[in-house]
């Protein structure tokens, strides 16, 4: 009995927590709303973040999409022996890596690349006072930290998850040539039947989608960050954990009211 | 700062805080490790917010002030962290020059200018274009007080300004301390455990203690008083204070 009632208050001790930092979260998510407007303290670092959020993933992004690539060939290739004509392939490559592992894929490498990387560095500036210091400044935290690394994840998320889209499919096409003995023609033959446009703006949709949620994730976590560097390790921790379990939430989400 | 109350979780830090600070004195608060003073400090800036009880710099309730207006109310203060909270990614120079660069209508010559003389008064000429993390914990505390007063702000907060310094070093800065006052004016509320540094620069100390103020007076007074949990602390005396067996 003394175990149902510790377990009963266990629940609701996170239960409570959780609602607590979905609260705190809408207030954040409403105070970038407001800095939005506030241009001058977050253009001049767009940029910069851009570069750090986008163009410093694209090295890990293609890497997934390259191995994901051949590994869709080869088994798409061991289930259709025989049963469905080769080129299809082609199909299930393109329509795969559109749909689905190159916006996840990529979504969930990025939260551990660029979720860990935002969380710690606010939060290290937490811990430090660096932000207190930043409003005894009359800088807007919010504006000056949070607005800069959310826009660049919500452009910059979509150009990456594009280019591990592209690699993927042509990552598949090499194996086709290679492994599978199709020649270029028949793989694209099968990329063009199924190919619509509607799946790169799904693509681009979720990619988005998952940049502005890594980055507010990691910035939340960041700011809400106490004690010392241990806190901060907690902090990355659960950037990177509450980002992923977004990021399938949200995969699960735009499958079913965009895909129907 | 007026009957303060503020709680962090189910610890109660500041109870019935009530403090008065006059225009142009520099007040120390002393008080021992986790009394609340910096707590106290904070809310003297809307960095934190009381639970209970009000806040006044310049008859405006700072508890009840909007973003903006509060952000107002900071151009007007300075405030040197305890660990000096120079931004990591930047040169001293750029550091010292945030605030500025917050104050409308200032160019970039009259920044630059302005940076040089802040690291002159803290002797820091020359160090422009390091990062923080190239200094020694003694030359973060002078570009952070060279932060602070950048703006030449009408008031200043200090948060342990000399602990962890040298005593040349922290010579120097009760030195910058004073001549803030004397020179400029400026009214400073310093929070310190150097008590050799609270009779220095201080026209008067207060003792936090059990999240209220213990003691109020000049530095002459707390020298004379009586009160065994004051002069236990000023003496360095825990068994006087009860906290020894």
């Amino acid at each position: 009995m003394p175990y149902m009632v510790e377990a009963t208050r266990a629940i609701g001790r996170t239960t409570l927590r959780t609602v607590a930092a979905v609260g705190r979260f809408g207030y954040l998510a409403v105070d970038a709303a407001r800095a939005l407007r506030k241009g001058s303290l977050w253009a001049p670092h767009l940029l910069g973040q851009m570069a750090k959020i986008g163009v410093d993933s694209v090295p890990i992004a293609l890497f997934v999409a390259l191995f994901t690539g051949v590994v869709l060939a080869l088994q798409a290739s061991y289930t259709f022996t025989g049963a469905v004509p080769l080129y299809f392939v082609g199909g299930l490559v393109s329509k795969t890596m559109l749909l689905e592992l190159g916006p996840v894929l990529t979504g969930l490498a990025l939260s551990g690349r660029v979720g860990a990387n935002i969380a710690a560095e606010v939060g290290a500036m937490r811990v430090t006072e660096q932000i207190d210091a930043l409003e005894t400044l009359a800088y807007d935290p919010v504006a000056y930290l949070v607005v800069p690394r959310v826009i660049a994840g919500a452009i910059m998320f979509p150009v990456v998850v594009i280019l591990a889209d592209a690699l993927g499919i042509a990552a598949g096409l090499g194996t086709a040539m290679v492994s599978l003995d199709m020649s270029s023609f028949e793989f694209l033959k099968g990329v063009r039947l199924f190919f619509t446009p509607w799946d790169v703006w799904f693509s681009v949709i979720k990619s988005v989608s998952f940049g502005v949620t890594v980055t507010s994730v990691g910035c939340f976590f960041g700011f809400h960050t106490t004690g010392g560097a241990e806190g901060v390790g907690r902090a990355t921790t659960r950037a990177v954990v509450v980002s992923t379990m977004i990021i399938l939430a949200l995969d699960a989400f735009w499958a079913a009211t965009l895909l129907q | 700062m007026f009957d303060v109350e503020k709680a962090f979780g189910t610890k109660q830090v500041l109870k019935g805080f009530t403090l008065t600070i006059n225009e142009g004195e520099t007040l120390s608060i002393i008080g021992g490790s986790g009394s609340g003073k910096s707590v106290a400090l904070k809310h003297i800036v809307g960095l934190l917010r009381p639970d209970r009880g009000e806040v006044y710099v310049d008859d405006e309730n700072v508890s009840r002030l909007d973003q903006e207006s509060l952000y107002g109310l900071r151009r007007n203060v300075g405030f040197v962290f305890q660990a000096a909270a120079l931004f990591d990614s930047m040169t001293i120079a750029e550091n010292v020059g945030m605030g500025l660069r917050r104050v409308r209508d200032t160019s970039d010559e009259a920044i630059d200018q302005r940076v040089a003389e802040c690291l002159h008064l803290v002797d820091l000429e020359g160090y422009e274009q390091r990062l923080p993390s190239e200094l020694s914990g003694g030359q973060r505390k002078r570009a952070g007080f060279a932060r602070a007063i950048a703006t030449r702000p009408k008031y200043m907060l200090y948060d342990e300004p000399t602990t962890g310094l040298d005593p040349v070093t922290t010579a120097v800065i009760d030195e910058l301390i004073v001549r803030m006052s004397d020179e400029l004016g400026v009214t400073g509320v310093v929070i310190t455990h150097d008590m050799k540094s609270a009779f220095r620069i201080s026209d008067r100390v207060a003792m936090l203690y059990d999240g209220g103020i213990r003691f109020e007076g000049t530095p002459d007074e707390l020298r004379m008083c009586e009160d065994p949990v004051v002069k236990g602390f000023i003496e360095g005396r825990p068994k006087l204070m009860g906290l020894a067996p």
